[in-house]
């Protein structure tokens, strides 16, 4: 860990208890913390250099019942990565906007809601983003079964020819 | 006049991929735009969490036409971050080899980029031909010209041998030879001045603050590349500087890409002179591939693209197939706050050369 | 470079292209020029038919779902084959060459061509051939399979064992079995093609087990070897999956797929790691049939008779078993050396057939103590398993001396001794097997292991007629752990006589074999004899094969039975041509204990079906 992702993990530690830090690499760090306290953590590594929103997306624990919210903050002065991670209910899939710190949140959160069905209070602009005319479920959620609607949706193409036979003319086995 | 409603694209020549903008003009000026992505959309993270580890390797360089490498790697390093895999060091120079070609051809297409808004077709022409010979070292490198499929988990799938190595050295030598050619048609010309320069603008607190990667924010003056910031494979081990300008304007975008060429080729010949004999590659893990297994846990893999930030977040449940891929377009941010925040105000003839420039890809974007 | 400015405008410079005017074109005219693609360019497929086993692992690794196989009736059906080969789809194919390197046998390439054009949807569906896909004599070859971009894991995780000079010390279980990690890994090397399954007499379902403990779920792996395939009537079920585990003939590894270009899968290693790494099978398996109101004897407790009381259970039967012997097992108890089955492995399979309520009477001998018309007036029908319980002599001059011995009833004896419940068998201090099979080879190895124990060193020659190591029937591991033991091999030699004087043997005359088998393939020796070898000894055991003993067949019961080279003739479901007598094992088929379970197997259904037709 560089000595900058120290000292910011010592002032993380400082307004939230039992802060769970997993060491990834030397430059990269996940943390997970309560959805209570994600603004906080967020706003104090903004401030501590940690400026760069490189992304924001979800992971569905369908097992646990919960949505993983990740968010990848990157520090440009000493290519430190920190990854917030908090886990929130799937059935109430709600959680705050971060568009006030990060203008392009907007946009991955309204991802966020095309792909998994998450709403993001103060965020309001929950069009579809990607998808025209979805029908079913969230797609990137895990019970949602590509294959199932693809079958559904898109008829199937059979061939008609005999490949063998043509295989065995190719060879020399029989005589087209 | 009243406001007038115009269709960008989604098919367009001075747009790769398929993309569309929905700008309101008055005269000549756009008002009021709103990108509409989705043309693309493949649903590359869903389909990845249904293959096995070793089976996406043909689908992920799908996400990225012009450089699909990046994701090959991104895609292999998370995974080795994950398992923990040490990843031979010949391995590692030819994955830098072939990124930086991959950022050579991807470069070249940036001039057929510039070459069909402005009607400088030469360059078009030319940026297209020349590029063909990187992808000939590609074919006989990795047996594909553009979906190389040849950075796996755990090293590449083979060696490099020394005709290849030949073929590389006179193409990077041809290629060099040719840059000034460019020079004079592209960055020499009047028109090409007067079209570009002060043209989508971009400052730098903007593009800070928007999370711009790549040329579009070294284009203002900082030298932030990942390569250095956050070096990954052996770019530490190499000597190579970072362009950059100051104007932030699409001149400067389109010539630091000129500029990088020649740290890249300089970047080739490094590799190819410190690269060390051995073996190219281990195996994601033990068994077959079609059991391979990466362990439980979590990485964030990011390398810098020629549009910028490129990175892969990726999951692991331990079992035989990813539990979760998400991935980072470079361009995400200029695509739509980029649209809808700072193209009103461009004229309607700028539009592409905007888009193009600031580097709006639709596929990345789309995935 | 950092601080290059940015070039000024120059009116001149844009025409310098014009240099380029009057210059070839970069670009060719297709089609009039040909360009062939780089060496290892990922074109079309080609196919090697002769190669290709049809295994269909390039399927399976196919991320874009365009490889099916497709049955090709006229090829030949061989073990360690199936008749179909790949059909590639162009439409789908991405030309990653994943099936190029992983195919098992190296049969599928891919070719240096770019081009296949065709206005025909149908044109983009082929199987590709020698010839490739386009029927060109020599198709130049592009991407093949190299070491660096192998798909497979070719050598086999090791097994420990404990080394010659150590295991030749007692009786211990040499083999020391995988460890989990071992087995995961050497389950991970798995392509689940299923080669194996068909070669099993008893097509157990192999894949599905390996898979299972890939997964690490033992309970799971644990069914697929006593339930088989449960929606398919058991088939593939075994019984006496501890004891196959460990000595079983594993024709399976022969077939796999893996061991055209590496070392087949451990398929026998990894059964044996299922079975000793689950606590008491009952408390996993549950089998609880209806129970029907018929009852079964069966004769003899060897591996094809318990199988089938273990399978007619399951199926709600009452089954009694009779054993002359005083323990169960027959020739898994009696024939087979401890050091590779020990009692408590098949202590364990044991005690599951009992539990489902299967009835053994030891010490039972049927037409000494019960008749068998006895038996069949008290049960539905009547299963007979009485092996081959007779040894073969060579009948040269000496061998009634009360020192020459056969194998069969020496190894019963060696058992009975370590399990304490026996005499001391004489130990010679120099032994002479006459013998080439895996039945010579538990003698010599056995007596081997007495020596040194009783004398400190190891005097053990062992000869047969077969001339090399190859052409001994004994398995070739079995010949080279003998060797590290200390047993010494004299192959191509008949024996003469014995040596004896003074009522003592003193060793055995041979001349040399120089043909085994005629020209037909028939058991028809050739010796010369002038050349002569003398062996010293002061035993010889006779191990040269076993004979049936129908003894206790009454005789108008055998009058109307088929015999064919000493073996009893039946359907395919083991059934006589006396309608309630069913006979399996080495009486029927042999050789080897799966064999005997399939048997066992095989009747249990075709006793199921005779009783259900509500006969008697």
């Amino acid at each position: 860990m560089t000595n900058s992702m120290n000292n910011t993990i010592e002032r993380l530690k400082s307004i939230i208890r039992n802060l769970k830090v997993e060491e990834i690499d030397e430059r990269e760090v996940k943390i997970e913390i309560k959805p209570e306290m994600v603004l906080n953590a967020l706003s104090l590594l903004k401030g501590s250099g940690y400026s760069h929103l490189s992304i924001i997306t979800a992971v569905d624990w369908i097992e646990e019942n919960k949505f993983e919210l990740v968010y990848i903050l990157f520090s440009w002065n000493d290519g430190g990565k920190f990854i917030v991670s908090t886990k929130i209910d799937r059935k109430k899939a709600k959680f705050v906007t971060v568009k006030h710190l990060w203008p392009i949140a907007r946009y991955y959160e309204r991802e966020l809601h095309e792909f998994f069905g998450i709403s993001f209070e103060g965020n309001d602009d929950m069009r579809p983003l990607f998808l025209e005319n979805w029908d079913d479920l969230p797609p990137l959620r895990k019970d949602f079964d590509p294959m199932e609607y693809s079958k559904k949706k898109f008829p199937d193409r059979e061939y008609h020819k005999d490949v063998i036979h043509e295989a065995k003319v190719i060879r020399g086995d029989l005589n087209g | 006049m009243g406001e007038v409603k115009l269709f960008f694209g989604p098919n367009h020549p001075g747009m790769h991929g398929n993309f569309s903008v929905h700008m309101y003009v008055e005269g000549d000026t756009v008002e009021r735009a709103r990108p509409l992505p989705g043309f693309l959309h493949r649903g590359f993270e869903k389909l990845m969490e249904r293959r096995l580890w070793y089976q996406n390797l043909a689908l992920i360089p799908r996400i990225c036409v012009p450089e699909p490498d990046i994701n090959e790697v991104c895609y292999a390093m998370a995974i080795e971050k994950i398992a923990k895999i040490d990843v031979p060091e010949r391995a590692q120079w030819i994955r830098m080899i072939i990124l930086e070609l991959a950022r050579i051809a991807s470069h070249m297409m940036s001039f057929p980029g510039i070459g069909g808004p402005l009607g400088l077709y030469t360059s078009s022409f030319w940026g297209v031909a020349d590029r063909d010979r990187i992808l000939d070292i590609f074919e006989s490198l990795t047996g594909a010209r553009i979906y190389h499929m040849f950075i796996v988990p755990g090293g590449v799938r083979k060696d490099l041998t020394p005709k290849i190595q030949d073929l590389i050295v006179k193409t990077l030598d041809y290629i060099e030879g040719r840059l000034p050619d460019y020079e004079d048609l592209i960055f020499k010309n009047r028109i090409v001045h007067t079209r570009l320069k002060g043209i989508a603008l971009l400052d730098r607190e903007t593009a800070l603050e928007l999370g711009v990667t790549g040329v579009g924010l070294r284009a203002t003056g900082v030298p932030y590349d990942i390569r250095k910031v956050d070096p990954y494979l052996f770019y530490d081990k190499v000597d190579f500087e970072i362009p950059t300008a100051t104007d932030g304007d699409a001149y400067s975008r389109v010539y630091l890409k000129y500029l990088e060429i020649y740290q890249s080729i300089k970047i080739i010949r490094q590799c190819l002179e410190k690269m060390p004999e051995g073996k190219v590659n281990v195996p994601l893990s033990e068994g077959s591939a079609l059991r391979y297994k990466v362990p439980k846990g979590q990485a964030y893999v990011h390398i810098e693209s020629t549009r910028g930030e490129y990175g892969y977040f990726m999951v692991s449940d331990g079992g035989e197939k990813p539990y979760r891929v998400a991935v980072r377009g470079a361009s995400y941010p200029q695509t739509f706050i980029g649209v809808e925040k700072y193209l009103p105000g461009t004229r309607i003839e700028d539009v592409p050369i905007w888009l193009s420039t600031m580097d709006v890809c639709a596929p990345e974007v789309d995935r | 470079m950092k601080n290059k400015t940015m070039p000024d405008k120059d009116f001149f410079s844009p025409i310098k292209a014009w240099k380029f005017l009057f210059k070839k074109p970069v670009t060719i005219k297709v089609p009039y020029v040909k360009r062939e693609a780089a060496e290892r360019y990922r074109g079309f497929h080609i196919n090697d038919w002769n190669e290709c086993i049809g295994c269909g692992t390039c399927a399976k690794i196919c991320p874009t779902d365009a490889i099916k196989m497709v049955e090709v009736d006229d090829l030949p059906q061989e073990y360690g084959q199936k008749p179909q080969r790949p059909v590639i789809d162009y439409g789908r194919c991405s030309f990653c060459a994943m099936c190029v390197d992983i195919c098992t046998t190296g049969s599928l390439k891919m070719t240096r061509e770019y081009v296949h054009i065709s206005p025909e949807p149908e044109d983009f569906i082929f199987a590709p051939t020698e010839k490739g896909i386009h029927g060109i004599e020599e198709v130049p070859v592009g991407w093949v399979r190299d070491e660096a971009s192998e798909l497979l894991e070719l050598e086999r995780v090791e097994m420990e064992m404990l080394d010659g000079e150590e295991r030749v010390q007692s009786f211990i279980e040499y083999v020391k079995g995988y460890s989990k990690e071992q087995a995961i890994h050497e389950a991970a090397r798995c392509v689940e093609c299923a080669l194996c399954t068909d070669r099993c007499p008893q097509h157990m379902q192999i894949p599905e087990y390996i898979k299972a403990i890939w997964k690490d779920d033992l309970n799971d792996a644990l069914k697929w070897l006593l339930k088989g395939d449960e929606t398919n009537n058991m088939l593939g079920a075994n019984p006496f999956s501890a004891v196959c585990g460990r000595v079983c003939t594993h024709k399976c590894e022969e077939a796999c797929s893996i061991g055209n270009r590496g070392e087949a899968i451990a398929i026998r290693w990894l059964k044996r790691y299922i079975v000793d790494n689950v606590s008491d099978y009952k408390k996993i398996i549950e089998i609880k049939p209806a129970k029907k109101d018929k009852k079964i004897a069966i004769i003899g407790s060897g591996p094809a008779g318990l199988s089938a009381a273990y399978f007619l259970s399951t199926m709600g039967y009452d089954v009694e078993v009779f054993e002359s012997l005083s323990k169960p097992g027959g020739v898994m108890r009696y024939g087979i050396p401890s050091y590779r089955l020990p009692d408590e492995a098949l202590d364990k399979d044991i005690a599951f057939i009992q539990a489902l309520g299967v009835k053994i009477h030891v010490g039972i001998s049927v037409g000494k103590d019960i008749s068998l018309e006895s038996l069949k007036e008290k049960y539905d029908a009547v299963f007979i398993s009485t092996g081959f319980s007779l040894g073969r002599s060579t009948k040269v001059p000496g061998t009634d001396h009360e020192d020459v011995l056969q194998a069969l009833p020496l190894l019963r004896e060696i058992r009975d001794y370590l399990r304490g419940e026996g005499p001391k068998p004489k130990i010679p201090k120099s032994l002479v097997v006459i013998g080439g099979g895996n039945v010579a080879m538990d003698v010599a190895r056995s007596i081997a292991r007495l020596q040194k124990v009783e004398y400190g060193q190891v005097d053990v020659k062992v000869t047969s007629l077969e001339r090399t190591f190859d052409e001994m029937p004994a398995d070739m591991e079995e010949i080279e752990e003998g060797s590290e033991e200390g047993i010494e091999f004299y192959p191509g030699w008949g024996p003469v006589r014995i040596i004896i004087d003074e009522e003592k043997i003193k060793g055995v005359e041979l001349k040399k074999c120089v043909e085994v088998f005629d020209e037909n393939g028939r058991f028809n020796p050739k010796f010369d004899e002038i050349q002569k070898l003398y062996l010293d000894a002061d035993m010889v055991v006779e191990a040269i094969g076993q004979a049936p003993d129908y003894s206790y067949l009454p005789e108008d019961l055998k009058e109307q039975l088929e015999f064919v080279r000493g073996r009893l003739v039946t359907n395919e479901y083991r059934q006589t041509n006396i309608e309630w007598l069913f006979a399996g094992g080495d009486i029927v088929n042999g050789p080897d204990i799966i064999h005997g379970v399939a048997d066992g197997y095989w009747a249990a259904r075709g006793i199921d079906e005779y009783l259900s037709k509500g006969v008697k």
